[in-house]
């Protein structure tokens, strides 16, 4: 019994590489006995390109994302007045701070040149996922505040960072409401 | 660097004798993953004998290799070896060499032995698991390659192992994606399942989030903040190029591909709004999925792509709905608490993991599919982003307790809590990989 069982096994492994030989691909001068179904390359699909007319508003510019890295980076002329604060879970403008959202809306109609964007941001007490969503509350809020002040909407972008980007890293209620805020960039 | 997908370059061969003595009829033992006991199988694993070449080292190499590894399944109890009563290098590896009755008296029900020849070059090696009750052979494997693979060949009978001892295949050919930030960036990351090939994938020096796994694990996609906007990337995990999928102006935030990875799902605010959306990679077509003015996030697909999980506060705070793959009939399923997010649909079924604020914290909580039996299976801590294994045992979440932040793996019923990496400032956004053939 024990023979017999030798040579299957010795036909069992000269047949499996002589498949391999006639089947499976080397490469590289490795013998490749492939035991696995060939895996067919995921093709990349774009998702489809939108109409002209949607295309204007459903992008950002190139020229918008370069300018806003450049402006984010150097020092704002609006510093003073380009944060305002928002409640817990909340994204409704406060009374408190529309006198800042006043002074922007001045600034901005007496420059026609400059863009806004407005990032949205959340404090760490959220789900990840969640807060993108309400980070972009917070930012379409102001948004509509200074449109209704007679901004062009056409000139401001929104953008939320979610909890991602917390202005102060520290885990108590100081650095929480720091977090949840809307800032302001200005760019031309 | 050590490409894990290697489709095109098997570093070893491996040829499987089939018809090793005694058969191989296994004992599929099925174990109760939700018991709160889980009974945990009882095994000895011993020193590997040299059978020629002189590479001593290995013989404890793959004893405790093998130990590590299954160790982490949290489904053996390894019986230490100071308490064996035979000397391995006296006695033989085959069944008919054994003297069971010195396993069983020790509490073996299972034995692993196995020997290996080795030279500079080549390295070869069996393995086989034993039923020490029944005194037969439940599995036996020979790997051929090169020393480096060592590793491999005992993740490869691992595997094995886990699939003779309880129906399903082990995860070791699997990893963890997830975002970990360090001070001001993030980036998205790797992991296996037992901790080891700790990887970063992105490196756009700015805010990575939210990976997800493509077929077969050739793409990792991901967004990305670094060009100013939310943009959708995906990076090839063979050649380790990135391409851009999506860059609406807002959120493009990718949801898990469908089952048959024919759909990706997408949140997108382009519309005014995040809502969902779903891509139809065959015909190339945006479908729109929710309507509300709320905020509609985080879907998930059940295991047969019928109906999609998500989140909405179109009822005024955070809650999870079920729809349809289609869009229609969204229903309301989690009541407790006014904060449920995260939903995570098992890939066996009838349960979802998801995160629900209580208190001042956040827990990993499961239901089943319609939204009742809830159950908290995470207790201290504030933790986030659970993601289940392949095989519906497991999941993966983040935790911060303490002020450190780690990535934990357990049981799906909340025991056999391990964690997986800790050391990075932050851990989210986690995505389990499909079985990826590594080895």
């Amino acid at each position: 019994m024990r023979n017999y069982r030798v040579i299957t096994v010795f036909l069992v492994f000269l047949i499996s590489v002589s498949l391999a030989f006639s089947v499976g691909c080397a490469k590289k001068g490795t013998v490749a006995v492939d035991e696995k179904p060939a895996v067919a390359e995921q093709k990349p699909v774009a998702p489809p390109p939108p109409k002209a007319e949607v295309k204007e508003k459903q992008q950002l510019a190139q020229a918008d994302r370069a300018a806003i890295k450049e402006a984010a980076e150097g020092v704002s002329p609006i510093a003073g007045f380009d944060y305002i604060y928002y409640d817990y879970d909340k994204y409704t403008v406060k009374p408190e701070y529309r006198d800042t959202l006043n002074k922007l809306a001045d600034w901005l109609k007496a420059k026609p040149e400059y863009s806004l964007r407005i990032e949205g941001n959340c404090d760490e007490r959220g789900t990840a996922e969640y807060n993108l969503a309400l980070g972009e509350k917070r930012a379409n809020s102001a948004k509509d505040y200074l449109v209704k002040l007679g901004l062009s909407a056409d000139k401001i972008n929104t953008i939320s960072y979610g909890k991602e980007k917390p202005v102060d890293p520290g885990h108590n209620e100081q650095a929480w409401a720091k977090n949840r805020n809307a800032h302001f960039v200005v760019y031309k | 660097m050590k490409r894990f997908l290697r489709i095109f370059q098997v570093p070893f061969i491996f040829i499987i004798f089939l018809s090793f003595p005694g058969g191989a009829d296994a004992q599929k033992v099925y174990l109760d993953i939700d018991s709160p006991t889980m009974y945990k199988f009882p095994i000895a694993i011993a020193d590997f004998q040299d059978l020629g070449g002189g590479s001593r080292e290995l013989s404890t190499f793959f004893s405790s290799e093998l130990a590590r590894v299954l160790k982490i399944t949290g489904y053996f109890n390894i019986l230490d070896k100071k308490a064996f009563l035979e000397d391995p290098a006296k006695v033989g590896i085959t069944a008919d060499k054994i003297k069971f009755a010195d396993w069983t008296t020790i509490g073996a029900e299972s034995l692993i032995k196995g020997g290996y020849t080795s030279t500079a070059t080549d390295l070869k090696c069996q393995f086989r698991l034993f039923d020490c009750i029944g005194a037969k052979l439940l599995v036996g494997k020979e790997y051929t390659g090169k020393p480096q693979d060592r590793r491999d060949m005992v993740y490869k009978f691992a595997g094995e192992v886990v699939l003779a001892m309880t129906g399903e295949k082990g995860l070791f050919d699997t990893k963890i994606a997830f975002s970990g930030r360090r001070g001001k960036v993030s980036e998205i990351y790797t992991i296996n399942f037992d901790g080891t090939g700790f990887e970063r994938i992105t490196r756009g020096n700015s805010l990575t989030i939210r990976p997800q796994w493509g077929k077969n694990g050739s793409e990792i996609c991901y967004t990305s903040y670094k060009d100013q906007n939310p943009d959708l990337y995906g990076t090839n995990m063979t050649t380790r190029k990135e391409r851009r999928i999506s860059r609406y102006v807002g959120l493009n935030v990718a949801g898990p591909w469908s089952p048959d990875y024919r759909y990706m799902l997408l949140t997108l605010s382009k519309d005014g709004n995040p809502e969902i959306y779903k891509l139809d990679t065959k015909t190339s077509t945006l479908k729109r999925l929710t309507f509300e003015s709320a905020a509609d996030v985080s879907p998930c697909w059940s295991p047969d792509g019928s109906r999609i999980a998500f989140v909405s506060d179109r009822a005024g705070t955070p809650q999870i709905y079920v729809m349809d793959a289609d869009g229609g009939g969204a229903k309301r399923i989690s009541y407790a608490g006014n904060y449920n997010t995260s939903p995570a649909w098992s890939p066996k079924g009838n349960k979802i993991a998801f995160e629900s604020r209580k208190g001042g914290s956040f827990h990993i909580c499961t239901m089943n599919e319609s939204g009742g039996n809830v159950k908290q299976v995470t207790t201290n801590g504030w933790n986030e982003s659970p993601s289940w294994s392949p095989d519906g045992r497991y999941l993966v979440f983040s935790g911060k307790s303490g002020g450190r932040a780690r990535l934990y793996v357990m049981n799906a019923n909340g025991s056999n809590l391990r964690v997986l990496h800790e050391g990075l400032d932050g851990y989210n956004y986690t995505s389990w990989s499909p079985s990826l053939n590594l080895y």
